[in-house]
C-alpha cells in the first residue's frame, strides 16, 4: 500500500508540474529589463521601504499613544486599522522586491557554466527562508498589529544604510557616472 | 472493439506528425523526437498486424513495444535536455547534478529494493519493469520543469508540447502501472484502454504544438555582468543578508 501511494505521489506530482509549467507565464528573457527591474528594487528599498524614519512612522506607538490619548474609541479603532493595512502593504511591498532581487540573481546565474549546485541550493533555501520569514512577519503583524516591534526604527536605519552599500556597488553600472558624463561632453566640446 | 478504435487512431496520429515532420524539416532540428516516434509507428504497425493475425501471441509483442517505446522515450527526455537547457550552461549544471543524483538514489533503492521485499512474483515483474522505468522518467521531467521554472527560462510552443504531451504519458502511465501493480490482473481491462488513451492525447498535443517550427526563445546577454559567479553569489548573499537582520529586527518586540 506505501508503495502504492509512492507512485501515485511522484505521478501526481509530474501532472502538477507539467500543470503549472504549462500555466507559466512567459517572464521576461534576457538580462536588460530584469537588471532595470532588480535597480528599481533596489532603490525602493533604499529610498522607498527601509529608511528608519519611514518605518520608525510607520509603526510608531507613539503616534497610537497621541491618538489613544485626545480621541474617542471609534477613532482609536479607526487608526489602529489604518495603520496595520499599511504595516502589511510594507512587508507585502518587501517581499516583493526580495523576488524581484531572487529573480535578477537568476537571470544572472543560469549562465554561470562554473555554477556551484551546493551554493545554489543554499542560496535557493535562503531565499526560501527570508520569503518565509516576510510571510511570517505578515502573519505576526496581523494578528499582533502593528505595534509589537518598539526597537525597529534604530535597527532598520542601519540594515537600510548597509544595504546602500552592497546594492551601489552590485548595480553600479546601471548608474550612469556623473563623472563619466562629463569627460565624453568636454571630449566632445574639444574635438568641435 | 474499443481498444482497436484507440490503437487505430494512434497509429494514424504518429503518422501523421512524422508526416508533418519531414513536410515542415523539423525531424532534422528534433531527430530524437523523430526517431522516437518513428521506432513507435514502426512497432505499433507491427503490433498491430501480428495481434490481428493471432491474438494469442500479441502478450510478447506487447511487452516487446512497450521495451522499445521506453527505452526511445529517453531520447525524448535527451531532446528537452538539449534544447531548453543547453544555452544555459548554469542552469544546465544544476538539472545535470539534480538528474545524477536523483538516478543515484533511485538507482540504491532499486539495490536495496529486492533485498526487502519478502516476495518475488515472475508475472509481476514486466509490469513492475516498465513502473520503474515510467518512475525514472517522471522524475527526471519533473527536475527538469522545476530547473525551466525555477531559473525562469522561457521555452518556445514546441518543447512546451512536447515536455507536456510526454509528461502526461508517462504521469498517466505510472499511475495506471502502479494501481494495476496493486490490483492484479483485475485492472487489466482498464488498464489496456487507458494507457493507450493517454497516448493518444498525448499525440494530439504533439500533433497542434509540433504542427509549425516554433523554437525557444533565445535569451540576450547584452549587458554582461561579472565574470565571476562567486562575486554573483556573493552579492546576492549580501543583499539578503541585509535584508533578512532588518526584517527579524523589525519582527524582535
Amino acid at each position: 500500500m506505501i508503495q502504492l501511494i509512492l507512485f501515485l505521489f511522484v505521478g501526481a506530482l509530474l501532472f502538477s508540474s507539467i500543470f503549472f509549467l504549462s500555466r507559466r507565464n512567459p517572464r521576461t528573457e534576457g538580462s536588460s529589463k530584469v537588471l532595470v527591474e532588480a535597480r528599481q528594487a533596489l532603490n525602493s528599498l533604499q529610498s522607498g521601504l527601509l529608511p528608519p524614519e519611514l518605518v520608525g512612522r510607520i509603526f510608531a506607538r507613539e503616534d497610537f499613544e497621541y491618538v489613544a490619548n485626545h480621541t474617542p474609541k471609534h477613532v482609536q479603532e479607526m487608526f489602529r486599522k489604518e495603520r496595520k493595512r499599511i504595516a502589511l502593504a510594507w512587508v507585502d511591498q518587501v517581499r516583493s522586491e526580495v523576488v524581484s532581487l531572487r529573480r535578477f540573481h537568476l537571470g544572472a546565474a543560469r549562465f554561470y557554466a562554473k555554477l556551484k549546485f551546493k551554493t545554489e541550493m543554499t542560496l535557493a533555501f535562503d531565499f526560501a527562508a527570508l520569503l518565509l520569514t516576510c510571510r511570517a512577519l505578515r502573519a505576526f503583524l496581523y494578528m499582533r498589529g502593528p505595534y509589537a516591534a518598539p526597537r525597529m526604527v534604530q535597527t532598520t536605519a542601519a540594515a537600510a544604510a548597509r544595504l546602500c552599500d552592497v546594492s551601489e556597488k552590485a548595480l553600479a553600472f546601471l548608474t550612469p557616472s556623473p563623472l563619466s558624463t562629463f569627460a565624453d561632453r568636454s571630449a566632445g566640446t574639444a574635438q568641435s | 472493439m474499443l481498444s482497436w478504435t484507440i490503437w487505430s487512431v494512434g497509429i494514424l496520429l504518429e503518422a501523421l506528425i512524422l508526416f508533418r515532420g519531414f513536410q515542415g524539416k523539423f525531424v532534422s532540428r528534433y531527430p530524437f523526437f523523430y526517431a522516437y516516434s518513428g521506432c513507435v509507428l514502426f512497432v505499433s504497425v507491427l503490433t498491430y498486424f501480428v495481434y490481428a493475425q493471432d491474438s494469442t501471441s500479441s502478450g510478447m509483442w506487447y511487452w516487446g513495444a512497450q521495451l522499445v517505446s521506453l527505452i526511445s522515450g529517453y531520447g525524448i527526455l535527451l531532446e528537452i535536455f538539449n534544447h531548453v537547457l543547453s544555452p544555459y550552461p548554469g542552469a544546465e549544471k544544476f538539472a545535470r547534478v539534480t538528474g545524477f543524483i536523483v538516478f543515484g538514489v533511485i538507482f540504491c533503492f532499486a539495490l536495496a529494493y529486492p533485498l526487502m521485499r519478502s516476495q518475488w512474483s515472475p508475472a509481476g515483474t514486466m509490469v513492475e519493469l516498465e513502473r520503474n522505468l515510467r518512475t525514472v522518467q517522471a522524475i527526471f521531467i519533473c527536475a527538469v520543469s522545476c530547473v525551466i521554472s525555477y531559473y525562469g527560462i522561457a521555452i518556445g510552443k514546441n518543447m512546451k508540447g512536447m515536455i507536456a504531451g510526454y509528461g502526461l504519458y508517462v504521469a498517466t502511465s505510472l499511475v495506471i502501472l502502479a494501481v494495476r501493480s496493486y490490483a492484479g490482473v483485475r485492472f487489466d481491462e482498464v488498464w489496456k484502454v487507458v494507457q493507450p488513451l493517454s497516448y493518444d492525447i498525448s499525440l494530439i498535443v504533439w500533433s497542434v504544438t509540433l504542427w509549425s517550427y516554433q523554437p525557444n526563445p533565445v535569451a540576450e546577454r547584452s549587458i554582461q555582468l561579472e565574470a565571476d559567479y562567486e562575486t554573483c553569489v556573493a552579492r546576492t548573499r549580501s543583499l539578503m543578508g541585509g535584508m533578512r537582520s532588518s526584517l527579524g529586527k523589525v519582527a524582535r518586540p
